[in-house]
């Protein structure tokens, strides 16, 4: 490391006058910043710590049925939540296959989506539960939906100056994540997958949302795929095989170190079809 | 790039320290605490070798700046016997001969510390899945988990 400043910031307005100066660099769990600042990628800048700010490490159930995940909020505590395991099981699956129990205990929410990773673990449950973003500058608040916060590689919507405070959705028991990876622990995503469905009573899909991680360069909805399904009867054999076809359209892979484009076109037709079949799965069949 | 004053409490000791905002809390432990059982070795969060307890949960020392632990209060390995008393999670590594060249054992007794302190008695595959950030090169993790494992059971019977 070689050239910083730094403020630990005790609350909100402090943090976002702190971060108002244009060499302030925001940190939370520091798991991402702290491994690019020993890389050299980030110099000569004032490290704004806003871990102070507790209001924003829980996770909420509003009263609109909604709920809130501050974005300070560790993915352990994610991981540890009854809420989310009943509620939204797609975060709370990609939570418990995060990284290690270690750097769960640092990494936060907010920064996983921030350092907006192509294969952030958290983003494709998100964007299947349709997730909205509280943000927050010196000049006030305005909410974003997640599909449009993504814009490439480490390239986010956020404005200089501009956080992230919370992350909201509205809860669905039928959601679901898969992660494809090199090995079990603490591998880096191929593909993975997160569906998130509502079905009506006789079993058509009324509703159908499909991310996924590591198969372009942002996590991204599969439109297409989603199209496929939505109206169709549940698990129609015939209409997985339309949806494998059509989430071909919504990726775009690369080939590197881990897999090849190839592969990862194939596999994210497979995920996608477990990742709908075992979002519905409690749903009677 | 001005020094600020923190406040650590280690292994119950209590240190005000001149910190630059570009050191890392490992290194502080280390060079100037010369609490060298924490260990380090990759500084990426990729190894546990740095592994530290805080309010009864493990982080990577090599991740968090010397600042941002301001206040904080620390267990370091140095920390968990009493005297000559080891912890029987320690003892258990010992028996069970799960330290080789030992470098990773100071983090992997911290993150199995955590452990036994979220789940009294946990199965064969909680223990490798909570142990799979902290890397070992020598024992082939066999003989850890079975330390582990002997240290809860022995905690049962208190
Ligand atoms: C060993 C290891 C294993 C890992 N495994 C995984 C894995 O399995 N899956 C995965 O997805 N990631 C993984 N990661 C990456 C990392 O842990 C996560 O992305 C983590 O969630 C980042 O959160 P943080 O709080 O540590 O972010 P920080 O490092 O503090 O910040 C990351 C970036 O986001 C910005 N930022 C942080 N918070 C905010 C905010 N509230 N508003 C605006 N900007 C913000 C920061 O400025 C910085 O650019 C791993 C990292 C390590 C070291
Ligand atoms: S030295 Fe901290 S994880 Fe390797
Ligand atoms: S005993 Fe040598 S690395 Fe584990």
């Amino acid at each position: 490391m070689k050239n910083f400043n730094y403020i630990n910031a005790p609350d909100l307005p402090s943090a976002l006058e702190a971060l108002a100066k244009p060499d302030a660099y925001l940190v939370a769990g520091g798991t991402n910043a702290l491994v690019d600042i020993r890389a050299g990628k980030i110099n000569d800048r004032t490290l704004v710590n806003i871990q102070g700010l507790t209001e924003f490490d829980r996770i909420t159930l509003q009263e609109n049925g909604r709920i809130q995940i501050g974005a300070l909020t560790a993915i352990s505590k994610l991981a540890a939540s009854d809420l989310l395991a009943e509620k939204a099981p797609a975060l709370y699956q990609a939570a418990c296959n995060f990284a290690d129990p270690l750097t769960r205990n640092s990494a936060t929410i907010g920064g996983n989506l921030a350092n907006a990773s192509p294969a952030a673990d958290t983003a494709p449950p998100l964007l299947a539960l349709d997730a909205e973003l509280l943000l927050a500058s010196r000049f006030g608040e305005r909410r974003l939906p997640l599909q449009e916060f993504f814009l490439g590689v480490g390239k986010t919507a956020l404005v200089p100056g501009e956080m992230v405070l919370a992350v909201e959705f509205m809860p669905n028991s039928f959601s679901s994540f898969l992660k494809l990876g090199l090995r079990q622990a603490m591998a880096i995503s191929i593909v993975t997958a997160a569906a998130a469905l509502s079905l009506d009573k006789e079993g058509i899909v009324r509703e159908f949302h499909l991310a996924f991680g590591s198969v372009g360069p942002t996590p991204l909805r599969a439109y297409n795929g989603e199209k496929a399904v939505t109206g169709t009867e549940f698990a129609d054999p015939e209409v997985i095989k339309q949806l494998q076809e059509a989430v071909q359209l919504d990726i775009n892979p690369i080939d590197d170190l881990r897999a090849g484009a190839g592969y990862r076109r194939e596999m994210a037709g497979v995920l996608a079809k477990r990742a709908i079949l075992s979002a519905g799965r409690e749903v009677g069949q | 790039m001005a020094k600020q004053e923190i406040k650590l409490t280690v292994n119950g000791k209590i240190y005000h320290l001149e910190v630059a905002p570009n050191e890392i809390l490992l290194n502080i432990l280390r060079d100037k605490l010369f609490l060298t059982g924490s260990k380090y070795g990759c500084g990426i969060g990729e190894c546990g070798a740095c592994t530290i307890l805080a309010g009864g949960r493990s982080y990577l020392s090599c991740l968090i700046p010397a600042v941002a632990a301001d206040g904080w209060e620390i267990t370091t390995i140095e920390g968990l016997a009493k005297g000559e008393e080891l912890t029987p999670l320690q003892q258990a590594f010992i028996d069970e001969g799960a330290i080789q060249c030992g470098f990773c054992t100071p983090g992997m007794v911290m993150t199995a510390t955590a452990l036994l302190n979220e789940n009294p008695d946990p199965d064969e595959e909680y223990i490798k899945d909570y142990l799979r950030g902290n890397h070992c090169r020598c024992t082939g993790y066999i003989a850890i988990v079975k330390a582990v494992q002997a240290a809860a059971e022995k905690q049962r019977q208190g």
